[in-house]
């Protein structure tokens, strides 16, 4: 190992808390070695603690400084930051809070941040031309067994087990959040004209999604309806699914073969 | 011998988007920091492209790590040069520091021993960035708070000797020479004496904050009345070099930044001749 190579394991393994021998490395004067890099540390923890907060601000307001501070601690030692960019450094935050100690126990914890995390991710994703109710009135109807549709990259489905969306919403109107229940729900957190919006679905709604994210095409939709409607409604209710995506600028492109 | 003079510019925020649309302030350019738009849409490159479509911008960014030991980040220099390619910037900059080791990110701009070694190593790694992006960078002196024992020489000999080996310019943070300047027990004025006027191509101004007796860049204050004197030192070394104020923390209403800019044009025109303030190519007089 080279000297450079050296110094820069040892001063990342000072800023990780770990056993590290840079302080051997570093000229002491009227300020100690320690106390110099001591500045470093500082600054290292209070900027990926500053990133976390940014991105989970409801959860922290749920959770109050100490308990908040107690898994920022928690994380920043488990999972170094790997990326360039801060932006992606607490991703990881809603699978650790689902997963671990005590964090699972309040299931509602990890619901928030998967809705934090949705909303920032979708803030950002790709932008795309969205398709209009015009150009689906104009698919040929031999194409409509198979049409498949292309969702907006920010729009994602979201299945709560309890009412962590009322809990997220009124925290960030300020007020006081209900008591967690057990709530089965669905969302769609979407970027329309680049604000991020949110509606709540139905299961049937939620089961449309899904399959058509995962590439199903409108016949498959209309076979997985007939479970809740009958023969008759079922193109009009899954050609009704459709345009209300499109309306809500959820669609980038409709694939016929 | 000639630079590109910009004029005097300031650093995009997110905050002051809205303002600088619907205001078109007289500002001469922006800085943008480039991982901050290294995402794949929305709001961030909204914004960039309609006050791209106003302005020169260049980039400046902080992840490069060109100090690192890792292996250049070829994913991460790709990233970069895609947004060049979308920003056409004047230029692009970065820090001679290191910001990660062992694929570990530390979000900071971690300062290297001034040595022989680093220097053979820092400058080959600015020939594959340069090579790859296909142009010359710019790279900043930083603000520090250690310096290693196996150290060999200053740190304005490390960053010249680097800049003229590696042929890339200089982005030189008056205020960052002024913080190491005190905590390293330094005079700031060798170290703009010392630094080639001919690889200087822009000055960062910035505000700091004292914790105890060593200084800390913190970019959360105005510039100091030391680094505005500081400022007009380096104008007399270098003549006009592209101006800008970066502030990053309590950051204020634009108009206030931009009064800020003003007193460092104002210093300009007391320190230069109108004609060396034109913007354009400007020549660069006097011995390296």
């Amino acid at each position: 190992m080279s000297n450079l190579q050296s110094i820069q394991h040892e001063f990342l393994n000072y800023l990780l808390e770990k056993p590290s021998a840079i302080a051997n490395t570093i000229i002491s004067d009227d300020v100690s070695a320690d106390q110099r890099l001591g500045l470093y540390a500082d600054a290292y923890k209070l900027r990926l603690k500053e990133a976390m907060m940014t991105d989970y601000e409801q959860l922290h307001a749920y959770l109050g400084d100490e308990m908040f501070d107690q898994l920022m601690e928690s994380y920043i030692s488990r999972y170094p930051s790997n990326k360039e960019s801060l932006r992606y450094f607490s991703q990881k935050l809603p699978n650790i809070l689902k997963v671990d100690q005590p964090w699972s126990q309040a299931v509602e914890l990890s619901e928030l941040a998967v809705i934090e995390k949705t909303f920032c991710d979708s803030f950002d994703a790709a932008d795309g031309e969205l398709v209009t109710l015009a150009m689906l009135s104009q698919v040929p109807l031999d194409d409509w067994p198979t049409l498949r549709i292309k969702f907006h990259d920010s729009v994602q489905e979201l299945s709560m087990t309890t009412n962590s969306f009322q809990i997220w919403k009124a925290l960030s109107e300020d007020a006081v959040p209900p008591a967690v229940e057990k709530n089965t729900t669905h969302w769609v957190i979407w970027r329309n004209d680049l604000v991020s919006r949110y509606i709540v679905i139905t299961d049937v709604q939620a089961s449309a999604i899904k399959m058509m994210m995962a590439g199903s095409s409108f016949s498959d939709l209309c076979e997985s309806f007939l479970e809740y409607y009958d023969e008759e409604q079922t193109p009009q209710q899954a050609v009704g699914i459709l345009q209300s995506w499109i309306s809500h600028g959820m669609i980038c492109e409709l694939l016929t073969e | 011998m000639t630079r590109p003079f910009l004029g005097f510019g300031l650093g995009l925020r997110t905050e002051h988007y809205q303002y600088v649309l619907e205001n078109k302030p007289d500002i001469d350019w922006f800085e943008i920091i480039s991982e901050n738009y290294m995402v794949p849409g929305g709001k961030p490159l909204d914004y960039l492209d309609k006050i791209r479509a106003e302005y020169p911008m260049v980039m400046h960014g902080v992840s490069l790590s060109i100090g690192s030991t890792d292996v250049i980040n070829k994913p991460y220099l790709s990233r970069l040069k895609q947004l060049a390619e979308r920003v056409e910037p004047n230029w692009i900059s970065d820090h001679l520091c290191w910001t990660s080791v062992d694929h570990t990110n530390s979000h900071d701009l971690l300062p290297l021993p001034y040595n022989e070694e680093t220097i053979e190593h820092v400058v080959e790694r600015i020939t594959q960035a340069q090579d790859f992006l296909g142009r010359q960078i710019l790279l900043e002196n930083l603000s520090s708070y250690v310096t290693y024992k196996n150290s060999e020489m200053n740190e304005w000999e490390f960053l010249n000797e680097i800049a003229v080996r590696s042929d890339c310019h200089i982005l030189l943070d008056i205020n960052n020479i002024f913080v190491s300047a005190h905590n390293h027990h330094f005079d700031p004025l060798d170290y703009i004496n010392g630094i080639a006027r001919d690889r200087v191509m822009q000055f960062h101004l910035a505000g700091h904050s004292y914790n105890g007796s060593m200084i800390i860049d913190t970019h959360d204050h105005n510039v100091c009345d030391p680094v505005w004197d500081l400022y007009a030192t380096a104008l007399k070394r270098f003549g006009a070099v592209s101006t800008m104020i970066e502030r990053d923390d309590n950051i204020p209403a634009f108009q206030e930044l931009e009064s800020e800019l003003r007193i460092a044009e104002n210093i300009a025109k007391t320190v230069l001749m109108p004609k060396e303030l034109e913007l354009g190519d400007v020549k660069i007089t006097g011995a390296a």
